[in-house]
Formats: C-alpha cells, structure tokens, sequence
C-alpha cells in the first residue's frame, strides 16, 4: 500500500513549550486514519504543518510523494481540508461559496456546477437557499465537509469535525465521512474515542509529541489483549470458594476481588479459560458471569498517554 | 493570475455586501455635497448670529473656500474614515480562519496581499472621484466665473497619499494579528511623517507634503515642481511596501 501521507522526525516548538518533538506517522491510501490525542497534544499543529500553514523546526512532510513546502504549497492541491471551527464568507449563499472555492481551484464552471449540486445533496444543504451567517454550527460542518470534498481531494483532512455537535449531527457527520472512504484517504483528528471506534480502521495516538500507538483497530487490540477473564458469583461464600482454590495457586495466575467478582489475570497462554472453567466445575459453582477482558479503546487511549 | 481576478472580484462583493463601499461613497459624497455649500453658507450664518449693533465685513465667499473645505474635509476626515474601515483587511480573514480555506484550496499568498491592495485602491480612487465630482459640480454652480489652477493637479496629489497610506496600513496589517496593531502601526508612520515635516529641509521628500501643500498649490502660492519629488518618493515607498507586505505574508504562520 502506497503511504498517501507520511511525516517524517516532525520538530515544532511554540517559545518554550515542544509540541512535536520527532514525529512519524505514515498514512497508507483509501484509510480512515483516527488521529487521537488530548487537547493541546499538537493534533491541530501536525495539521497545520501538512497543510503548508505552518514552519516546522525539522522534519519533513511528504503528500502523495510530493514534498509540502512551507507556505506557498503546491501539495494543497491534492487535499482538502476542514478546520476545527470552518467559518466562511457569512454574506454568501452555500452555492456562490462553492462556485468560488471551484474558480479558485481551477475546476470548469461546469464541473463546478456538478460537483456543487452532487456534494449539497451529499451533506443534505441542497435546498438550503439562506445566506451562510444564518447557519447553525451543524451546517457549517457539513457545507465545510462540501468545500473541502470540491475539488475531489486524494486526502480529506478534518481537524475535530464532530467535537461541537450533538449527537444527531456528529453520526451525520461520521455517516458522510464513511460515504466517501474508497474515494479518498481520510485523516481525522479528534478525542471522542467512540466516533473513532464507529468509522476509523486505523488509529494513531498523539502523546507528548510522538505517537505512542499506532496502527489498525483490531491490531492495537490484539497486541494489547490481557490474558484476563471477569467472574462474578452469586454470594461472597462462592467468590472466596474460588478465590481460594488450592488449583489456583500457581505463579501464572493472578487473583484480585471486589465484591463478589474476581478478576483473574492469566499470563501463561496454556492455562487459559478452559481451565478456570475446570476449576468451577470442580468446586460445583456456577457464576452469574464468566467473561474474557477485551481491552476498551478508552483503556488502550489511558494506557498510551500515561 | 486567474485566481486574482477571482480573488478580486471577491473582495469587491464583499465591500458590497458589508457595506464598506455604501460607507466609503456615502461619506465621500457627503463630503462633496456640503463642501461649497459650507463656504458659501458660513458667511451668511455667521452674519446673522452677530448683533446688529456690531458690524463687520465678512469677505465674500469664494470657490477658493470650498476647495479649502475639499482638501481639508478629504484629507482629515476622510483618510480617518479609511483608514478605519480596511484596518481589518487581513485580521478579520485570518482571526476568522475564512482565509485558510481558501489558502488550503491552492490560492497563493502573493495573490490574496495584491488583490486585496488593488481593491483597497479602487475603492479610494471611486471615493475621492465622487467627491472631486460633487466639490466641483457645486462649486461651479455657486461661484460662478471663479478660477482656480491646478486643481486635478492638487486632487491627484492627494490621491497618491491615499495610495501610499493604503501601502503602509496592508504592510501594518500583514505584521500584525489585531486591526488595532494595524491602526497604531499606520497612526505611528503618519505621525512620524508629520514630525518629520517639522524640519524644513525634509519637505522637499516627504510623502506628507502630498497632503499638506494641496492648498498651496491651488491659490499657486506652491510650485508644482516642488512636488515631484514627494510623488516620486510616494510611488516607490508604496511599491517598496507592497512589495515587503507579500514577502512577509508569503512567510507568515498563520
């Protein structure tokens, strides 16, 4: 797979404080790239870089293997973008912004047209015929989603598109965003772990400059799988029957308890569930609930910028 | 330089749609309109406030009065209300972020200071025409048979310091973020021009003459020549300006 983005030792400090401080990242082609980190973790300033608006200190950027220059890029040819907040000439109709959006680009009036009309009807503005300063935060969004889309971009990078929405206009949003996936290759950056989880295949997370996790969903999560299971009984007799189990005191097998369920963690793979399981059926107990521990994005996300 | 005339044409909408042009022309005409109606007026309003028991003679008004009040009004008032109205040229696109989509769609840097600058311009140049326009039409209409010399002479003079203090507040704007740092940085040059003038020797260069000498040159008691210099330093500070304006936007992180 060819890397349609791909940011190389990325330095970049605003007086004293380092907010990227040797940077990799490697976007491959017709990807729902997550870009997740806290706020202030330089998610917008990696951005802002690719995009040519920002002088990194060292590093560099390469879009469709083309390298980004600073300030004046031709790179930005094959992007689109969408800031965090897009504002827009509020005097213009959603239609006369695109017309000068296509003009600017280069399209054909009649493409623009086209693309236009297609790319409203997409983002559910088609009949919207008021000036845009009368659009809400939502609209904008998604006629910010239009814009960026016109000139059919290989790379469509949204800078925290869902953060201010409600719930209806975030899944609008993620519904567009997974719309256009196979056309072109999506970065999104944002800290809602949940949106990540709906529509991303790959994620990155941002820590003190660097990434500290990276790669596909299942991937992540199958490296970062505890060999662990959650059991919960029915009285606290059973649960200290269990947790007392003379089969059950050996190194590899770690026991915590809360209540009336135990945690037990594994680090043996040969002594898996099956043999917890022997142990109940042995001491005749049933759990209320026997379950193995799938790591949750929020724990992966908690441990990656410990 | 496609994407100028675009950009252009785009800015022109805007003052349109926000009213900057409706307040430029209408300041401008206001000007127009009472500056001969003023001098001829004053006189008369003047005379009849006083008692009768005291008598003095006003001078009859003259064309000369209203042309003081055109040059006075334009370059005061006027260069103020300008001055005012585009200190936000940039920091209103960029505080905003409307510029940086268009910059990410592939405009380049170069053509949002030009396109700016020649749409400030523009709107300077139509302004002051209105006001000449009106100033003189009225003029000739209430003072009849009154000369003046060297009038488009003068009124182009005035023009191009326009068009220099248009260079110098995009070249404030592009240094700074806020409109109020442009304002201070174009109130400051203005300011250190005006106390530049004060030594006589520098007369003969600076810019400012541009609008200082505006009446000397109609009543002839300033030599035209005088002011060649003033133009030629105007025209190549305005140019050198522009010119540093792109450079340091092309630079700029925004």
């Amino acid at each position: 797979m060819m890397g349609i983005l791909e940011v190389n030792q990325l330095f970049k400090h605003f007086g004293n404080y380092e907010v990227l401080s040797g940077l990799d990242m490697d976007v491959p082609e017709h990807s729902i790239f997550g870009f997740v980190g806290q706020n202030g973790a330089g998610k917008t300033t990696t951005m802002k870089i690719v995009l040519g608006l920002l002088k990194p200190d060292s590093g560099s950027v390469t879009v469709c293997g083309e390298k980004v220059a600073y300030g004046e890029t031709k790179t930005n040819r094959s992007i689109g973008f969408l800031p965090d907040v897009p504002e827009f000439y509020g005097y213009m109709r959603p239609l006369e912004y695109l017309k000068l959006c296509g003009e600017i680009t280069g399209l054909t009036k009649a493409r623009t047209k086209l693309k236009s009309e297609e790319l409203l009807s997409l983002v559910g503005l088609k009949d919207e015929k008021k000036k845009i300063s009368g659009f809400s935060r939502g609209m904008k969004q998604r006629l910010g989603i239009a814009q960026a889309l016109l000139n059919e971009p290989k790379l469509l990078i949204c800078d925290e598109p869902t953060s201010a929405l409600d719930p209806i206009g975030r899944k609008e949003i993620l519904d567009i965003l997974l719309a256009v996936k196979g056309k072109t290759t999506v970065v999104f950056s944002t800290h809602i772990l949940s949106d990540v989880e709906r529509v991303c295949d790959r994620i990155a997370v941002l820590h003190k400059g660097r990434l500290t996790l990276h790669g596909t969903l299942s991937e992540i999560k199958e490296r970062h799988r505890h060999n662990g299971f959650i059991l919960e009984f029915g009285s606290l007799e059973e649960a200290s029957l269990f947790e007392n189990a003379e089969e059950l005191r050996q190194p590899a097998i770690s026991l915590s308890r809360s209540g009336n369920s135990v945690t037990a963690l594994v680090a043996d793979h040969n002594v898996g569930g099956h043999f917890l399981l022997s142990v109940l059926s042995q001491k005749q107990i049933v759990p209320l609930k026997f379950a193995a521990m799938e790591p949750t994005l929020e724990s992966l996300f908690m441990e990656a910028v410990q | 330089m496609r994407n100028y005339t675009v950009f252009l044409k785009k800015e022109i909408f805007e003052y349109t749609k926000t009213y900057k042009l409706l307040i430029m022309l209408m300041v401008f005409a206001v000007f127009g309109i009472t500056n001969p109606l003023m001098a001829k007026l004053l006189p008369e309003i003047l005379g009849s406030l006083m008692a009768d028991s005291i008598s003095m003679s006003l001078p009859e008004a003259t064309a000369f009065d209203a042309w003081t009040q055109f040059f006075k009004n334009a370059t005061q008032m006027g260069l103020i209300v300008m001055t005012i109205l585009f200190s936000s040229i940039l920091s209103w696109e960029l505080s905003k972020g409307t510029l940086i989509i268009m910059l990410t769609k592939g405009l380049s840097r170069t053509v949002v200071i030009l396109s700016k600058y020649t749409c400030m311009v523009l709107v300077w140049t139509t302004s002051i025409a209105l006001c000449f326009g009106l100033t003189y039409g009225y003029t000739v209409y209430l003072f009849p048979g009154d000369l003046t010399v060297n009038l488009l002479f003068s009124t182009f003079c005035l023009w191009l310091f326009g068009v220099f203090l248009l260079a110098v507040l995009l070249f404030a704007a592009t240094l700074t973020k806020s409109n109020y740092g442009c304002l201070l940085i174009t109130g400051t040059a203005i300011v250190v021009c005006m106390l530049v003038n004060i030594i006589p020797a520098t007369h003969r260069y600076n810019p400012i003459s541009l609008a200082t000498d505006n009446l000397g040159l109609v009543t002839n008691s300033i030599e035209v020549s005088s002011l060649y210099c003033p133009i030629l330093i105007s025209c190549l500070l305005s140019l050198f300006l522009v010119v540093l304006s792109v450079l340091i936007f092309r630079k700029k992180q925004l």
